[in-house]
């Protein structure tokens, strides 16, 4: 019994529109970069244009980037509201635009005109520099994401990093530092108090989440984000969710089978132990999903959203760190945020949902009907071959991984929309007392369990 | 100041003292009984009594009188009270407990003294500190006595009947307030 | 003592800290200009690291010279502004000032008046509730979610208001004498649905916050009222039954028709912290509509005033204090009139002012996170404390 259906269509409505509108904001913009671009100058230019192709290929992913930050903000932030007012029977902003539609575009403008404030007293290098610090590394962490969910497009190839899934973790523990900058240079204690607790929340909750990420790696064998995600293709069984490929070998099993190939010692081939590699496998499958538990627990607490969300703590520290923020830089602080929530999205899709492979298993897909004729007809299309403007290899995988990454998102605002706030010192005992021993553990029967079984690695 | 104001009629007899007068002057505290308010007895006590007063009915097993309902100040026209409501926790028991300080007798440009009981309890704390900041009763002994509700720099005592708005004041440009 | 500065070495002991370690402490202002101090409540908080060592409340940030005012108004133009004492409960300031005036005066209340003044109040009473369970909820940091459900509730009651008084807030109905207006058929039908429907709302609320792990974390064992120190305080309502004294207005010192209805007092045998607290609200709101059922089945016909009202009115000699149990505790009038056309003194005795007296006494020893926790569970509304 949906009372309130209306109120869904309007919020899916939105997203749909929003999403075509981000998305296809960015692809032109890359498409206009990196392949429209070095094209029309390889037909005026001819050889000389070798040196401007070299630096576009480098331009492109951050512009791709720089694009999409800012639109894809004001839409997480217009599809927070309208959500969590989908939750709490209200309407959320309905008035800018039609249905609301540009509320956020209109509060981003309204930002920027503010008066950007310094308070007495701060320190006015660091005070500025805080956002800074906050904003790029979301920006630096997510340049090796965009090729792994991409399947691997050959305009973002050239930010593949061997170590890609360390660097991520690397540029997402910088921000921290942002916080006790801001909390300590706004003259302000309730910044300070803010800026403290997010830097022994972000170093308490760091461990797990790092853990259950190197859970994943020891499973592939690869600190590679692109390979980790090849690996992952073909359906869901082949998700690292679910056992890190210790259901490969029924995937292949059930291929054979239904294929009509010899399915002699396939079964053999991926689980040597026959008795034990099955407990393996169970383990595996249950290790697994409790870390992926653990990575959106860490990452929660990681970007400050409820319940997680101490160091803006409203009912005890007004807003926090960035009490004293006004303007273009608390507008800064707020884009991260939203961006920071983007990223640990996407890197939950790229660790543990199969970055963008679709779930339904290789095997059913080709005895689907239209599906390969449809891919054909696409593939021959003038947009395709001519303009190069979409390409078929990376359009599914794309289509897949904003419908994951989004989902996830949604997710974050359903809790927010559910749980109170925990208080500092119960944060601090879940975090050690339960998230890490746990972690660990999981950590430990992953590193056993994988010798019984196959996985990917 | 409305020009009618009068105080409550004051009885020509002494009357008979009821339950908790009688209970007072049993444990050598003399009490006048005013005319009863509302049905519920109503006594003076002096300032001097007070303490010893409040602390009998407080604790003793037959009075019980442990719930501070109020501490009020009214400004009769010729006397000042601070008047107790005494109500029980445990039982329907009240009283009212009045110590009227006759004007003739406070030096000019001082306030009427009446000893403090907030530090044996501690529901009077809040209270005697209102009362002082609207009616104008000093609380000799109150470990806080600042004003409460009128800001720190406030003058005067805005329930007295002498009371003058300080209406040109509060447009004044240059006012230094605490707060 | 509140006072009194809490000497170090009570907190020396007690935490990670040694003597080789020692910090400084903190004063923070917390408000007038805080987003979670239920209005306009200044606290100055001395810490040591996140737990509180001293707190001094000021007050008066809201101070509209209410008792002055009732010195300087007529009976009847006084009557319109005491709603505003406490704005979330005000058929219970009203029915305070009523019930003193009446006693003075010697006036009867017709009985249709009586139920309809028990109804209205217990309406009252789940409506400030109600409001106390949302704002609770986003002084526990659940800023988006739950909060604005209870106001789904809270919203009819203010619709049932309107239509009997014409206000949603300040209703001036309960008159010294009876009730303004005698509403019509239809409101009571009205009244009736709301009390079939709202005890299934309760317990969608129960379902979402009762056993809340966080919730609980949040509120079992924080805030303690000891007895003694509740009654030190003059501490009254729910905040005092749950401290285990079963003092109810309603049931130790009847007034209006409480008597023949049947409900019983909500208190616990033990030492309340916040979570009891909570629960005592939710059952008391079950209470109330119980106690609305009763009075639609009970409610006979006839007069609602029992002394007309006017501009001149008069109120005998005297002097009288009459309490009502509101939904935040003794909310009791003390006035005195010499027979003219103004009170001669009236004095306000407001639960929340009260009530929030203990609060420095709660939070000491607490980390900065259970400041809201403990200070939105006494429920305090600040025009209450500050007049």
């Amino acid at each position: 019994m949906i009372s309130n259906g209306a109120e869904i269509g309007k919020l899916t409505l939105l997203s749909l529109v929003w999403l075509t509108i981000v998305f296809t904001a960015v692809w032109m913009a890359t498409w206009a970069v990196g392949i429209l671009l070095p094209m029309l100058l390889q037909n005026g230019l001819g050889e000389r244009a070798m040196l401007i192709n070299e630096i576009l290929r480098f331009v492109t992913p951050v512009v791709s980037i720089l694009v999409f930050i800012p639109i894809n903000a004001m839409f997480m932030v217009l599809i927070e509201r309208r959500a969590l007012a989908l939750f709490t029977v209200r309407k959320g902003p309905n008035i800018v635009g039609p249905d609301g539609y540009l509320q956020t575009a209109a509060d981003a403008v309204k930002l920027l005109f503010k008066e950007d404030i310094t308070p007495i007293g701060a320190d006015a290098v660091m005070f500025t520099l805080a956002p800074i610090v906050f904003f790029a590394p979301s920006i630096f962490g997510a340049v090796p994401l965009l090729a792994a969910v991409t399947n691997n497009h050959a305009l973002f190839q050239v930010l593949n990093l061997p170590t890609g899934i360390f660097y991520v973790l690397a540029a997402a523990s910088v921000p921290v530092v942002a916080l006790v900058m801001a909390g300590w240079s706004s003259n302000n204690k309730y910044s300070l108090v803010g800026g403290l607790r997010s830097a022994a929340q972000a170093i308490s909750y760091e461990i797990p989440l790092v853990l259950s990420i190197i859970t994943i790696c020891v499973l592939a064998g690869t600190l590679d984000l692109v390979k980790i995600t090849e690996q992952q293709a073909g359906g869901i069984l082949n998700w690292n969710l679910l056992g890190g490929g210790a259901l490969s070998g029924i995937d292949k099993y059930l291929a054979a089978m239904i294929s009509g190939q010899p399915v002699g010692s396939i079964l053999q081939a991926s689980y040597p132990f026959s008795a034990l590699s099955a407990v393996a496998t169970g383990a595996l499958i249950c290790c697994t999903i409790i870390s992926f538990w653990l990575y959106l627990t860490g990452a929660c607490a990681e970007i400050n959203r409820i319940p997680f969300d101490l160091p803006e703590a409203e009912s005890e520290l007004v807003s926090g760190y960035n009490t004293e923020y006004s303007g273009i830089k608390f507008a800064i602080f707020f884009l991260a945020e939203f961006t920071n929530l983007f990223v640990v999205s996407s890197i939950a899709t790229v660790m543990f949902l199969g970055g963008g492979d679709n779930p339904i298993p290789v095997w059913i897909l080709d005895k689907l009907p239209l599906v390969p004729q449809l891919v054909q007809a696409l593939r021959d299309s003038f947009l395709v071959q001519t303009l190069h403007l979409i390409n078929p290899e990376t359009l599914f995988s794309t289509l897949w991984v904003i419908l994951k990454v989004y989902s996830l998102v949604f997710f974050a605002i359903l809790i927010r929309g559910t749980l109170p706030r925990f208080r500092i010192d119960q944060l601090m005992d879940f975090g050690w007392k339960r998230l890490i021993p746990l972690s660990l553990i999981v950590f430990v029967i992953v590193v056993f369990a994988r010798g019984l079984v196959n996985c990917h690695g | 100041m409305s020009t009618e104001a009068k105080p409550p009629a004051q009885p020509e007899a002494p009357l008979e003292p009821g339950k908790f007068g009688q209970f007072l002057k049993e444990h050598g505290i003399s009490t006048n009984r005013l005319p009863d308010s509302c049905g519920v007895e109503t006594i003076t006590i002096s300032a001097d009594d007070l303490h010893q007063a409040l602390k009998l009915l407080r604790s003793s097993q037959e009075t019980k009188l442990d719930l501070l309902i109020t501490v009020s100040g009214v400004d009769n026209n010729d006397t000042i009270d601070a008047v107790y409501h005494l109500w029980s926790y445990y039982n329907n028991d009240e009283l009212v407990l009045k110590v009227m300080t006759p004007k003739a007798s406070i030096p000019e440009g001082k306030l009427p003294e009446v000893p403090s009981i907030s530090n044996f309890w501690s529901a009077a704390n809040w209270h005697e500190r209102e009362t002082y900041d609207l009616a104008g009763v000093r609380f000799t002994g109150h470990p806080y006595p600042r004003r409460i509700l009128n800001p720190w720099d406030w003058e005067g005592h805005p329930l007295r009947r002498d009371y003058k708005q300080p209406a040109d004041d509060l447009n004044s440009k240059h006012r230094v307030s605490f707060r | 003592m509140a006072t009194e500065l809490v000497k170090t070495e009570d907190f020396r002991s007690d935490d990670l800290r040694t003597d080789d370690l020692r910090t400084d402490e903190m004063i923070i202002n917390m408000g007038p200009q805080h987003p979670a101090t239920h209005g306009v409540l200044r606290l100055i908080l001395t810490l040591d690291g996140e737990k509180v060592k001293h707190v001094e409340p000021i007050l008066g940030h809201l101070h509209r010279a209410q008792e002055w005012q009732g010195q300087n108004r007529t009976w009847f133009q006084y009557q319109a502004l005491i709603d505003r004492v406490d704005y979330l409960s005000g058929m219970f300031t009203s029915w305070a000032m009523a019930r003193s005036c009446e006693q003075l005066d010697g006036i009867t209340v017709p009985p249709r008046a009586e139920y309809l003044r028990v109804m209205v109040a217990e309406m009252n009473r789940i409506s400030s509730h109600l409001l106390w369970l949302g704002t609770y909820l986003i002084d526990l940091g659940a800023m988006f979610g739950f909060p604005f459900y209870p106001f789904r509730e809270r919203e009819k009651l203010l619709d049932l208001f309107e239509e009997i008084s014409g206000q949603r807030m300040m209703f001036n109905y309960i008159r010294i004498g009876g009730v303004h207006r005698d509403p019509k058929a239809e409101w009571f039908q009205k009244v009736r649905k709301f009390t079939e429907e709202f005890p299934q709302r309760v317990d969608e609320y129960e379902a979402i916050v009762t056993e809340n792990p966080i919730f609980l974390k949040r509120t079992k064992g924080v805030g303690i009222l000891k007895q003694s120190v509740a009654k030190d305080y003059g501490v009254t309502g729910p905040c005092i039954r749950c401290s285990g004294i079963p003092l109810d207005l309603r049931r130790t010192k009847p007034y209006s028709v409480y008597p023949e209805l049947k409900f019983d007092v909500i208190t616990y045998d033990k030492e309340g912290d916040t979570w009891d607290r909570y629960m005592a609200r939710i059952l008391e709101m079950r209470q109330s509509n119980e106690i609305i059922k009763q009075c639609l089945d009970m409610i006979p016909a006839g007069e609602i005033m029992g002394k007309k009202q006017m501009a001149g009115m008069r109120i005998k000699a005297g002097e009288g204090f009459a309490a009502v149990e509101s939904p935040r505790g003794i909310i009791g009038c003390y006035v005195t009139s010499t027979g003219g056309e103004k009170p001669f003194r009236f004095r306000w005795r407001n639960p929340s002012f009260c009530n929030l007296s203990v609060l420095s006494e709660l939070l000491v020893g607490s980390p900065i996170a259970d400041i809201m926790a403990i200070f939105g569970s006494i429920d305090v509304i600040l025009p209450d404390v500050d007049r």
